[in-house]
């Protein structure tokens, strides 16, 4: 038997009376405690140490009498789900009733049927007992809510927080699993980031990969962007996916430029510093599946598809301050973006050279970035 | 049915309470050894009161005392504490003095009733 198992507080003036219950419960294997009036009652109940399952308590008392314990049990936060029985002889009736009606949970009347007085005991040890397990599973629940908003929390500080509320989404399983969409990736680089690594020294290499990240990181949850990975100076995100975006080519062009233009805010405090640094992108657009990749214990998010690898090829084809999109994605958007005549690239690993337009800013004055020719 | 009809012992309630209770004779004589203790305290209350013609003080003495001596089957005592009690709470002190003295009469027939069922040490 549990040490912390619940037991009987008995309350009533008359010692025998107390002797006689206790006896009754002895034999019906509950344990108890006596207390001779109210205020030792409620001395016992607020002292903490004992567990009190139901409380026995007899009307006709000094000091203080059942109706003022019940009343105090009642407005009592921690005690007034402790299920309170009143004692009473026959001819006590209407007082059971008031009683009933303030609270309490039942009656036992003299003198006891030990049959009916371990029935209304068990069930209410029952019900104390059902009480207790539900305020210790809320608190476990409303604990496990905590460390999930906290796992999100953390989650959303390495994924993107497109991918960590996908996770726990309803239609996140069914995402992960892999689908197929029209979707427009973005990759970008620095120039000259090879050369600066092998001769800077590793806390600025670090220093100015945190400036670029924070500074790009921004117009990428900015535009909406989903980050697949950060490698070195390298970036791929891409738009539409997991949420559908159906400006996705132009959200990338204008993520694009504004980071052009953040990057030029970063080229001149490098500058100064020594370091020579560009920044280059390349996008195209097309079908990718797109999904959870990887293996057990280490998955991304994930696009496979032709796009990301032209997008790939682009950026490293792109010079300093370029833009390179694909002529495709270009068409879908070419109200909106000012670009220098199409030429075709050859582009390695694939066997049709890709004709590319090199973006020079954006038609709308809401968002500005310079092109170089 | 006046209090003299009922029997200032109850050998049935009695015997009742010894098989409900494990059939223990030891905790039985306890038992009359803490109802003697507490009954006379409460009859002292009753008595108090009833000199001092104060029927709403006779309650809770007369109240405990009718409880207990149900419990161990002193059925006639338990009557005339009830009858206390009520006259109590009605707030009638006509008699009150009187039944005290019958209360104390009966209270000494029932401890001898105790001792004559070998009940008391």
């Amino acid at each position: 038997m549990s040490p912390t198992r619940a037991l009987a507080l008995i309350v009533d003036d008359s010692a025998v009376n107390r002797k006689v219950l206790a006896r009754h419960l002895e034999s019906l294997e509950i344990a108890s405690r006596e207390a001779g009036d109210g205020l030792e009652a409620l001395e016992i109940l607020r002292s903490g140490g004992t567990d009190v399952g139901v409380v026995l308590l007899d009307i006709v008392m000094p000091e203080m009498d059942g109706y003022a314990t019940l009343a105090a049990i009642k407005a009592d936060e921690t005690l007034r789900h402790v299920p309170v029985i009143m004692i009473s002889g026959v001819e006590e009736l209407d007082s059971v009733v008031r009683c009933i009606e303030m609270g309490a949970t039942d009656y036992l009347p003299k003198p006891f049927d030990p049959a009916i007085l371990g029935a209304r005991i068990r069930a209410s040890l029952t019900a104390k007992r059902l009480h207790d397990l539900e305020v210790e599973s809320a608190a476990r629940q409303a604990e496990l809510l905590q460390t999930i908003q906290r796992q999100k929390d953390e989650l959303s500080r390495f994924l993107s927080p497109q991918v960590a509320a996908l996770v726990s989404s309803p239609e996140g399983a069914h995402l992960l699993a892999g689908h197929r969409r029209e979707a427009t990736t973005v990759f970008c680089d620095l120039r000259g980031f090879t050369p600066f690594s092998e001769s800077a020294e590793p806390e600025e290499v670090l220093d100015v990969l945190r400036e670029y990240h924070a500074m790009m990181g921004e117009q990428i949850v900015a535009h909406g962007g989903t980050l697949e990975h950060f490698a070195g100076d390298g970036m791929m995100v891409f738009f539409n996916d997991p949420v559908l975006q159906e400006d996705h080519i132009e959200r990338a062009v204008r993520m694009a430029v504004a980071m052009r233009a953040r990057f030029a805010e970063l080229d001149a405090a490098w500058s100064r510093r020594g370091h020579h640094l560009g920044f280059g992108v390349g996008i195209a657009t097309g079908y990718a599946t797109l999904g959870r990749i990887g293996f057990e214990g280490r998955y991304d998010y994930g696009m496979v598809g032709p796009a990301v690898i032209v997008a790939a090829r682009l950026s490293s084809e792109a010079k300093a301050n370029q833009i390179l999109l694909t002529e495709r994605a270009h068409a879908v958007i070419a109200d909106h973006v000012d670009v220098d005549p199409v030429v075709e690239v050859a582009l390695k690993g694939l066997s049709r050279p890709v004709p590319v337009v090199n973006v020079l800013g954006l038609r709308d004055a809401a968002s500005v970035g310079a092109g170089a020719r | 049915m006046s209090d003299g009809d009922i029997p200032v012992l109850d050998a049935a309630i009695l015997a009742e309470l010894r098989d409900a209770t494990g059939g223990d004779a030891e905790f039985i004589v306890d038992l009359v050894e803490t109802y003697v203790t507490e009954g006379a305290a409460n009859l002292e209350g009753i008595l108090a009161a009833a000199a001092a013609g104060d029927p709403v003080s006779i309650v809770r003495p007369a109240h405990t005392l009718k409880s207990s001596s149900a419990s161990l089957g002193a059925m006639r005592l338990s009557a005339i504490a009830k009858a206390i009690e009520e006259a109590g709470r009605a707030a009638v002190s006509d008699g009150l003095k009187e039944e005290a003295e019958l209360a104390r009469a009966t209270w000494l027939e029932t401890l001898e009733a105790f001792a004559a069922a070998g009940l008391r040490r």
